[in-house]
Protein backbone atom coordinates (compact mmCIF):
# COMPACT_ATOMS: atom_id res chain seq x y z
CA UNK A 1 0.00 0.00 0.00
CA UNK A 2 1.38 3.25 -1.09
CA UNK A 3 2.34 5.77 1.80
CA UNK A 4 1.77 9.06 0.70
CA UNK A 5 2.75 12.79 2.94
CA UNK A 6 2.03 15.66 2.41
CA UNK A 7 3.71 19.25 3.45
CA UNK A 8 2.34 20.70 4.69
CA UNK A 9 -1.12 19.09 5.65
CA UNK A 10 -3.23 22.32 5.31
CA UNK A 11 -2.68 25.52 3.12
CA UNK A 12 -3.02 28.97 3.42
CA UNK A 13 -2.59 30.85 0.13
CA UNK A 14 -4.39 28.46 -1.75
CA UNK A 15 -7.38 26.15 -1.46
CA UNK A 16 -5.98 23.02 -1.97
CA UNK A 17 -7.27 19.67 -0.46
CA UNK A 18 -4.55 17.93 1.39
CA UNK A 19 -6.72 14.95 1.12
CA UNK A 20 -7.37 15.17 -2.19
CA UNK A 21 -3.78 15.52 -3.33
CA UNK A 22 -2.94 12.24 -1.86
CA UNK A 23 -5.46 10.42 -3.10
CA UNK A 24 -4.44 11.44 -6.46
CA UNK A 25 -0.93 10.78 -5.63
CA UNK A 26 -1.89 7.33 -4.35
CA UNK A 27 -4.06 6.64 -7.47
CA UNK A 28 -0.91 7.17 -10.01
CA UNK A 29 1.59 5.85 -7.94
CA UNK A 30 -0.59 2.38 -7.94
CA UNK A 31 -1.31 2.79 -11.83
CA UNK A 32 2.92 3.05 -12.34
CA UNK A 33 3.41 0.36 -10.19
CA UNK A 34 4.84 2.37 -7.10
CA UNK A 35 2.20 0.85 -5.28
CA UNK A 36 4.93 -0.29 -2.21
CA UNK A 37 6.32 2.89 -2.21
CA UNK A 38 6.40 5.74 0.26
CA UNK A 39 6.29 9.32 -1.02
CA UNK A 40 6.64 12.31 0.78
CA UNK A 41 5.19 15.54 -1.28
CA UNK A 42 6.67 19.22 -0.36
CA UNK A 43 4.60 21.85 -2.06
CA UNK A 44 5.22 25.21 -1.87
CA UNK A 45 1.80 26.93 -1.72
CA UNK A 46 3.62 30.86 -1.78
CA UNK A 47 4.67 30.27 -5.49
CA UNK A 48 2.45 30.02 -8.71
CA UNK A 49 5.13 28.76 -11.06
CA UNK A 50 4.96 25.60 -11.91
CA UNK A 51 8.43 24.01 -11.19
CA UNK A 52 8.69 20.56 -9.72
CA UNK A 53 11.77 18.46 -8.97
CA UNK A 54 13.02 14.90 -7.49
CA UNK A 55 14.39 16.17 -4.18
CA UNK A 56 15.45 12.17 -3.57
CA UNK A 57 15.04 8.97 -5.34
CA UNK A 58 15.44 6.59 -2.23
CA UNK A 59 13.14 7.57 -0.35
CA UNK A 60 10.63 9.13 -2.53
CA UNK A 61 10.67 12.84 -2.14
CA UNK A 62 8.75 14.94 -4.73
CA UNK A 63 9.27 19.16 -4.66
CA UNK A 64 6.58 21.30 -6.87
CA UNK A 65 5.57 24.63 -6.63
CA UNK A 66 1.72 25.18 -6.07
CA UNK A 67 1.11 26.30 -9.76
CA UNK A 68 1.99 22.89 -10.75
CA UNK A 69 -0.77 21.58 -9.26
CA UNK A 70 -3.39 24.56 -9.91
CA UNK A 71 -6.20 24.45 -12.19
CA UNK A 72 -5.40 27.40 -14.90
CA UNK A 73 -8.83 28.22 -14.99
CA UNK A 74 -9.48 28.98 -11.53
CA UNK A 75 -6.03 30.09 -9.90
CA UNK A 76 -5.56 29.36 -6.32
CA UNK A 77 -7.99 26.05 -6.72
CA UNK A 78 -6.58 22.61 -7.25
CA UNK A 79 -6.24 21.05 -10.81
CA UNK A 80 -6.63 17.66 -10.55
CA UNK A 81 -5.37 16.37 -13.80
CA UNK A 82 -2.59 18.50 -13.81
CA UNK A 83 -1.28 17.44 -10.36
CA UNK A 84 -2.41 13.92 -11.47
CA UNK A 85 0.49 14.45 -14.68
CA UNK A 86 2.84 16.25 -12.73
CA UNK A 87 3.16 13.52 -9.91
CA UNK A 88 2.91 11.36 -12.80
CA UNK A 89 5.68 13.12 -14.98
CA UNK A 90 8.38 12.57 -11.48
CA UNK A 91 7.56 9.37 -10.59
CA UNK A 92 8.18 7.90 -14.26
CA UNK A 93 11.19 9.54 -14.17
CA UNK A 94 12.25 7.61 -10.84
CA UNK A 95 11.24 4.22 -12.41
CA UNK A 96 13.50 5.36 -15.56
CA UNK A 97 16.79 5.60 -13.42
CA UNK A 98 16.11 2.29 -11.22
CA UNK A 99 16.10 0.79 -14.95
CA UNK A 100 19.94 -0.15 -16.25
CA UNK A 101 19.07 1.82 -19.41
CA UNK A 102 18.85 4.54 -17.85
CA UNK A 103 22.18 4.11 -15.71
CA UNK A 104 24.19 6.71 -17.43
CA UNK A 105 21.81 9.31 -17.72
CA UNK A 106 23.07 12.72 -16.33
CA UNK A 107 22.42 13.73 -12.81
CA UNK A 108 19.06 16.05 -12.84
CA UNK A 109 21.21 18.92 -11.52
CA UNK A 110 23.25 18.75 -15.04
CA UNK A 111 20.93 17.75 -17.46
CA UNK A 112 21.15 20.12 -20.22
CA UNK A 113 17.03 21.55 -21.18
CA UNK A 114 17.19 19.83 -24.24
CA UNK A 115 17.82 16.64 -22.91
CA UNK A 116 15.35 16.93 -20.25
CA UNK A 117 12.39 18.04 -22.56
CA UNK A 118 13.75 15.17 -24.57
CA UNK A 119 13.27 12.78 -21.88
CA UNK A 120 10.01 14.56 -20.55
CA UNK A 121 8.30 13.99 -24.33
CA UNK A 122 9.29 10.05 -24.00
CA UNK A 123 7.93 10.23 -20.43
CA UNK A 124 4.38 12.75 -21.22
CA UNK A 125 4.11 10.19 -24.31
CA UNK A 126 4.22 7.13 -22.70
CA UNK A 127 1.76 8.95 -19.50
CA UNK A 128 -0.30 9.59 -22.53
CA UNK A 129 -0.73 6.15 -23.38
CA UNK A 130 -2.18 5.49 -20.25
CA UNK A 131 -4.73 8.29 -19.86
CA UNK A 132 -2.19 10.19 -17.18
CA UNK A 133 -1.04 12.98 -19.69
CA UNK A 134 -2.49 15.07 -22.03
CA UNK A 135 -1.30 18.37 -23.78
CA UNK A 136 0.27 16.96 -26.76
CA UNK A 137 0.52 20.08 -28.50
CA UNK A 138 2.35 21.57 -24.95
CA UNK A 139 5.11 19.35 -25.06
CA UNK A 140 5.50 19.37 -29.19
CA UNK A 141 5.99 23.12 -28.37
CA UNK A 142 8.72 23.06 -25.78
CA UNK A 143 10.23 20.08 -28.07
CA UNK A 144 10.61 22.78 -30.79
CA UNK A 145 11.96 25.58 -28.48
CA UNK A 146 15.15 23.00 -27.53
CA UNK A 147 15.15 21.79 -30.57
CA UNK A 148 14.00 23.82 -33.65
CA UNK A 149 10.84 24.65 -35.78
CA UNK A 150 11.83 21.55 -38.24
CA UNK A 151 10.50 19.06 -39.89
CA UNK A 152 13.44 16.98 -38.65
CA UNK A 153 12.41 18.26 -35.12
CA UNK A 154 8.84 16.94 -35.05
CA UNK A 155 9.63 13.80 -36.71
CA UNK A 156 11.79 12.96 -33.75
CA UNK A 157 9.30 14.51 -31.52
CA UNK A 158 6.47 11.91 -32.96
CA UNK A 159 9.23 9.24 -32.46
CA UNK A 160 9.44 10.13 -28.87
CA UNK A 161 5.93 10.67 -27.89
CA UNK A 162 5.05 7.46 -29.51
CA UNK A 163 7.79 5.60 -28.45
CA UNK A 164 7.05 2.35 -29.99
CA UNK A 165 9.67 0.34 -28.06
CA UNK A 166 11.64 0.88 -24.51
CA UNK A 167 14.23 3.19 -25.05
CA UNK A 168 17.48 3.79 -23.49
CA UNK A 169 18.86 7.12 -22.21
CA UNK A 170 21.15 6.50 -25.13
CA UNK A 171 18.44 6.47 -27.22
CA UNK A 172 17.02 10.07 -26.05
CA UNK A 173 20.06 11.08 -26.15
CA UNK A 174 20.80 10.38 -29.60
CA UNK A 175 17.93 11.53 -31.23
CA UNK A 176 18.03 14.60 -29.18
CA UNK A 177 21.68 15.75 -30.23
CA UNK A 178 21.24 14.36 -34.02
CA UNK A 179 18.49 16.72 -34.11
CA UNK A 180 20.15 19.60 -32.63
CA UNK A 181 22.68 18.92 -35.06
CA UNK A 182 20.26 19.99 -38.05
CA UNK A 183 20.21 23.24 -36.81
CA UNK A 184 21.60 26.13 -38.54
CA UNK B 1 -29.13 49.58 -27.17
CA UNK B 2 -27.68 50.70 -24.00
CA UNK B 3 -24.37 52.44 -24.05
CA UNK B 4 -21.31 51.99 -21.50
CA UNK B 5 -21.77 47.91 -21.76
CA UNK B 6 -20.70 46.60 -18.31
CA UNK B 7 -17.62 44.32 -18.53
CA UNK B 8 -19.63 41.42 -16.50
CA UNK B 9 -22.03 41.11 -19.17
CA UNK B 10 -19.41 40.62 -22.00
CA UNK B 11 -20.83 37.85 -24.58
CA UNK B 12 -18.07 34.69 -23.79
CA UNK B 13 -19.09 30.86 -24.96
CA UNK B 14 -18.61 28.06 -22.35
CA UNK B 15 -14.81 27.98 -22.90
CA UNK B 16 -14.00 31.22 -21.13
CA UNK B 17 -13.60 31.15 -17.51
CA UNK B 18 -13.84 35.10 -15.96
CA UNK B 19 -11.03 35.80 -13.19
CA UNK B 20 -12.64 38.75 -11.31
CA UNK B 21 -10.12 41.62 -10.34
CA UNK B 22 -10.70 41.54 -6.71
CA UNK B 23 -9.92 37.39 -7.19
CA UNK B 24 -6.46 38.52 -9.10
CA UNK B 25 -5.94 41.68 -6.66
CA UNK B 26 -6.20 39.50 -3.56
CA UNK B 27 -4.38 36.17 -4.85
CA UNK B 28 -1.58 36.89 -1.98
CA UNK B 29 1.35 35.15 -4.30
CA UNK B 30 1.37 38.15 -6.51
CA UNK B 31 -0.37 39.26 -9.71
CA UNK B 32 0.31 36.53 -12.42
CA UNK B 33 1.48 37.93 -16.20
CA UNK B 34 2.41 35.44 -18.38
CA UNK B 35 3.36 32.68 -16.14
CA UNK B 36 5.43 34.36 -13.71
CA UNK B 37 4.25 35.84 -9.97
CA UNK B 38 5.45 38.38 -7.53
CA UNK B 39 8.63 36.17 -7.22
CA UNK B 40 12.20 37.13 -8.66
CA UNK B 41 11.62 38.10 -12.55
CA UNK B 42 13.72 37.68 -15.57
CA UNK B 43 13.18 38.60 -19.04
CA UNK B 44 11.05 36.25 -20.75
CA UNK B 45 13.85 34.43 -23.35
CA UNK B 46 12.88 30.95 -24.65
CA UNK B 47 16.17 30.10 -22.83
CA UNK B 48 14.18 30.40 -18.98
CA UNK B 49 13.27 26.58 -18.55
CA UNK B 50 10.13 27.92 -18.34
CA UNK B 51 9.58 30.36 -20.90
CA UNK B 52 8.08 28.36 -23.66
CA UNK B 53 5.10 27.36 -21.10
CA UNK B 54 5.37 31.44 -19.92
CA UNK B 55 5.04 32.66 -23.59
CA UNK B 56 2.22 29.87 -24.05
CA UNK B 57 0.16 31.61 -20.87
CA UNK B 58 1.01 35.28 -22.33
CA UNK B 59 -0.29 34.51 -25.90
CA UNK B 60 -3.68 33.45 -23.67
CA UNK B 61 -3.49 36.62 -22.39
CA UNK B 62 -3.18 38.20 -25.80
CA UNK B 63 -5.62 36.70 -27.22
CA UNK B 64 -8.49 37.96 -24.61
CA UNK B 65 -7.22 41.19 -24.62
CA UNK B 66 -7.58 41.07 -28.21
CA UNK B 67 -11.13 40.00 -27.80
CA UNK B 68 -11.46 43.11 -24.97
CA UNK B 69 -9.90 45.89 -27.35
CA UNK B 70 -12.14 45.02 -30.35
CA UNK B 71 -14.76 45.55 -27.64
CA UNK B 72 -13.57 48.26 -26.61
CA UNK B 73 -12.69 49.93 -30.22
CA UNK B 74 -16.52 49.28 -31.04
CA UNK B 75 -18.00 50.37 -28.11
CA UNK B 76 -16.53 53.76 -28.30
CA UNK B 77 -17.92 53.94 -32.10
CA UNK B 78 -20.79 53.50 -30.41
CA UNK B 79 -20.88 55.14 -26.72
CA UNK B 80 -20.53 58.55 -28.20
CA UNK B 81 -22.56 61.12 -30.38
CA UNK B 82 -21.27 61.69 -33.50
CA UNK B 83 -19.89 65.64 -33.58
CA UNK B 84 -21.45 66.72 -30.24
CA UNK B 85 -19.07 63.85 -28.16
CA UNK B 86 -16.74 62.96 -31.24
CA UNK B 87 -15.66 63.69 -34.79
CA UNK B 88 -16.75 61.27 -36.78
CA UNK B 89 -12.79 61.04 -38.30
CA UNK B 90 -12.63 59.47 -34.64
CA UNK B 91 -15.06 56.93 -34.79
CA UNK B 92 -13.72 56.05 -38.41
CA UNK B 93 -10.48 55.49 -36.55
CA UNK B 94 -12.04 53.50 -34.37
CA UNK B 95 -13.69 51.18 -36.46
CA UNK B 96 -10.52 50.73 -38.68
CA UNK B 97 -8.97 48.99 -35.30
CA UNK B 98 -12.12 47.19 -35.05
CA UNK B 99 -11.14 45.87 -38.13
CA UNK B 100 -7.37 45.11 -36.48
CA UNK B 101 -7.88 43.71 -33.48
CA UNK B 102 -10.62 41.28 -35.07
CA UNK B 103 -7.50 40.10 -37.29
CA UNK B 104 -5.70 40.21 -34.44
CA UNK B 105 -7.98 37.88 -32.70
CA UNK B 106 -7.83 35.23 -35.58
CA UNK B 107 -4.02 35.48 -35.65
CA UNK B 108 -3.85 35.18 -32.03
CA UNK B 109 -6.57 31.64 -31.90
CA UNK B 110 -3.89 30.72 -34.55
CA UNK B 111 -0.68 31.56 -32.33
CA UNK B 112 -1.90 29.85 -29.45
CA UNK B 113 -3.42 26.50 -30.95
CA UNK B 114 0.51 27.07 -32.79
CA UNK B 115 2.14 26.95 -29.11
CA UNK B 116 -0.25 24.08 -28.02
CA UNK B 117 -3.02 26.88 -26.01
CA UNK B 118 -6.62 25.45 -25.79
CA UNK B 119 -9.20 28.86 -26.12
CA UNK B 120 -10.09 29.59 -22.42
CA UNK B 121 -7.18 26.96 -21.04
CA UNK B 122 -6.39 30.10 -18.55
CA UNK B 123 -8.72 32.43 -17.20
CA UNK B 124 -9.57 35.34 -18.50
CA UNK B 125 -9.82 38.73 -16.29
CA UNK B 126 -11.66 42.34 -17.83
CA UNK B 127 -9.48 44.96 -16.41
CA UNK B 128 -8.71 45.92 -20.09
CA UNK B 129 -12.46 45.90 -21.48
CA UNK B 130 -13.15 48.52 -17.49
CA UNK B 131 -10.57 50.88 -18.78
CA UNK B 132 -12.62 51.33 -22.17
CA UNK B 133 -15.52 52.01 -20.17
CA UNK B 134 -14.77 55.59 -19.25
CA UNK B 135 -17.44 57.63 -20.00
CA UNK B 136 -14.91 60.74 -21.28
CA UNK B 137 -13.92 59.96 -24.25
CA UNK B 138 -10.89 61.32 -23.99
CA UNK B 139 -9.93 59.63 -21.24
CA UNK B 140 -10.96 56.37 -22.92
CA UNK B 141 -8.66 56.80 -25.40
CA UNK B 142 -6.01 58.07 -23.44
CA UNK B 143 -6.43 54.66 -21.29
CA UNK B 144 -6.71 52.54 -24.23
CA UNK B 145 -5.22 53.80 -27.38
CA UNK B 146 -1.97 54.76 -25.22
CA UNK B 147 -1.85 52.85 -21.76
CA UNK B 148 -3.23 49.79 -23.13
CA UNK B 149 -2.15 49.79 -27.01
CA UNK B 150 1.00 51.01 -25.92
CA UNK B 151 1.87 47.66 -23.10
CA UNK B 152 0.43 45.98 -26.39
CA UNK B 153 3.68 47.30 -28.49
CA UNK B 154 6.12 46.29 -25.39
CA UNK B 155 4.51 42.52 -24.98
CA UNK B 156 4.31 42.00 -28.86
CA UNK B 157 7.94 42.99 -29.50
CA UNK B 158 9.16 40.31 -26.67
CA UNK B 159 6.95 37.91 -28.12
CA UNK B 160 8.28 38.95 -31.68
CA UNK B 161 12.13 38.69 -29.78
CA UNK B 162 10.72 35.43 -28.09
CA UNK B 163 10.27 33.72 -31.65
CA UNK B 164 13.29 34.85 -33.58
CA UNK B 165 15.70 33.61 -30.46
CA UNK B 166 13.93 30.34 -30.54
CA UNK B 167 14.10 30.38 -34.48
CA UNK B 168 10.41 29.93 -34.16
CA UNK B 169 9.19 31.91 -37.88
CA UNK B 170 5.85 31.45 -37.32
CA UNK B 171 5.55 33.49 -33.72
CA UNK B 172 8.06 35.78 -34.79
CA UNK B 173 6.77 37.51 -37.99
CA UNK B 174 3.05 37.34 -36.55
CA UNK B 175 3.64 39.20 -33.75
CA UNK B 176 5.56 41.84 -36.01
CA UNK B 177 2.40 42.19 -38.38
CA UNK B 178 0.54 42.84 -34.57
CA UNK B 179 3.02 45.14 -33.55
CA UNK B 180 2.62 47.33 -36.95
CA UNK B 181 -0.81 47.88 -35.97
CA UNK B 182 -0.31 48.79 -32.59
CA UNK B 183 1.95 51.16 -33.39
CA UNK B 184 -0.87 52.87 -35.63
CA UNK B 185 -3.27 52.23 -32.57
CA UNK B 186 -0.56 54.08 -30.22
CA UNK B 187 -0.40 56.87 -32.63
CA UNK B 188 -3.94 57.66 -32.82
CA UNK B 189 -4.71 58.31 -29.63
CA UNK B 190 -1.53 60.24 -29.34
CA UNK B 191 -3.24 62.34 -32.54
CA UNK B 192 -6.79 62.43 -31.44
CA UNK B 193 -5.44 63.62 -27.08
CA UNK B 194 -3.88 66.24 -29.18
CA UNK B 195 -6.74 67.18 -31.41
CA UNK B 196 -9.48 67.08 -28.84
CA UNK B 197 -8.00 68.70 -25.99
CA UNK B 198 -6.46 71.59 -28.07
CA UNK B 199 -7.89 74.56 -26.23
CA UNK B 200 -8.51 72.56 -23.06
CA UNK B 201 -5.88 71.84 -20.98
CA UNK B 202 -7.42 70.86 -17.68
CA UNK B 203 -9.21 68.17 -19.84
CA UNK B 204 -5.44 67.11 -20.94
CA UNK B 205 -4.15 66.56 -17.84
CA UNK B 206 -6.77 64.76 -16.69
CA UNK B 207 -6.95 61.97 -19.31
CA UNK B 208 -2.40 61.76 -18.71
CA UNK B 209 -3.41 61.54 -14.77
CA UNK B 210 -6.19 58.16 -15.96
CA UNK B 211 -3.29 57.30 -18.64
CA UNK B 212 -0.91 57.07 -15.65
CA UNK B 213 -3.39 55.07 -13.65
CA UNK B 214 -3.90 52.86 -16.18
CA UNK B 215 -0.27 51.97 -16.88
CA UNK B 216 -0.26 51.79 -13.17
CA UNK B 217 -2.52 49.02 -13.05
CA UNK B 218 -0.65 47.10 -15.92
CA UNK B 219 2.68 47.04 -14.42
CA UNK B 220 1.79 44.61 -12.49
CA UNK B 221 4.38 44.85 -10.07
CA UNK B 222 7.09 45.64 -12.10
CA UNK B 223 6.93 43.31 -14.71
CA UNK B 224 6.97 45.75 -17.89
CA UNK B 225 10.35 47.91 -18.08
CA UNK B 226 13.86 48.66 -19.52
CA UNK B 227 15.79 46.16 -16.66
CA UNK B 228 17.26 42.41 -17.32
CA UNK B 229 14.14 41.06 -14.99
CA UNK B 230 11.64 43.01 -16.67
CA UNK B 231 9.69 39.83 -18.41
CA UNK B 232 8.44 42.27 -20.59
CA UNK B 233 10.71 45.17 -22.26
CA UNK B 234 9.83 48.86 -22.76
CA UNK B 235 10.31 49.70 -26.71
CA UNK B 236 11.51 53.03 -26.49
CA UNK B 237 11.74 52.93 -30.11
CA UNK B 238 8.32 51.92 -30.88
CA UNK B 239 7.02 54.22 -28.37
CA UNK B 240 8.45 57.18 -30.25
CA UNK B 241 6.92 56.43 -33.71
CA UNK B 242 3.75 56.31 -31.51
CA UNK B 243 3.88 59.71 -30.48
CA UNK B 244 5.46 59.30 -27.06
CA UNK B 245 7.96 61.70 -25.30
CA UNK B 246 11.56 60.81 -23.95
CA UNK B 247 9.57 61.90 -20.82
CA UNK B 248 6.29 60.03 -20.89
CA UNK B 249 8.52 57.07 -21.52
CA UNK B 250 11.12 57.68 -18.85
CA UNK B 251 8.28 57.89 -16.81
CA UNK B 252 6.70 54.27 -17.37
CA UNK B 253 10.12 52.91 -16.56
CA UNK B 254 10.39 55.27 -13.80
CA UNK B 255 6.95 53.68 -12.26
CA UNK B 256 8.13 50.02 -13.43
CA UNK B 257 10.95 50.19 -10.87
CA UNK B 258 8.35 51.53 -8.14
CA UNK B 259 6.29 48.77 -8.45
CA UNK B 260 8.90 45.61 -8.35
CA UNK B 261 10.73 48.03 -5.25
CA UNK B 262 7.22 47.96 -3.78
CA UNK B 263 7.32 43.86 -4.13
CA UNK B 264 10.71 43.68 -2.94
CA UNK B 265 10.16 45.94 0.51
Amino acid sequence: MTEIQIEPNSFEMVFFDAEKIVNLASEVAQILGLGNEQIKLRIDETSSMGRSKIESYEPIILAVDGGAFENTQRPRYLGETRTSETIARLLMRIIDRRSPEFANAPEDDVLDLPLRVAWDTYTAGRLNHIGLSTQMKRRQYQFRNRHGFSDAADKAFTYLWESPNKLAWADIERISVDCRATLV
Amino acid sequence: MRKIFPAEELARDSRFVRQSNEDRINDPRGARVGGSTGEKLSKLTPNLPNGPDRARALMHGIFVGEIQALEGAGRTCYDFETNTDVPFAMKLDMARQCWDEARHCEISVALAEHMGTEIGEFAENTLLYQAACNPDPVLRLTGVNRALEGLAIDVFNTMKEFGSIAGDPVLEFCEDWMLADEVTHVKMGSDWLRELTLNDKERLTKALEFQKVVDRLFSFNGFRGEDDENPIQLTRRFRELAGFSDEEIDDIAQMSREAAAEIVH
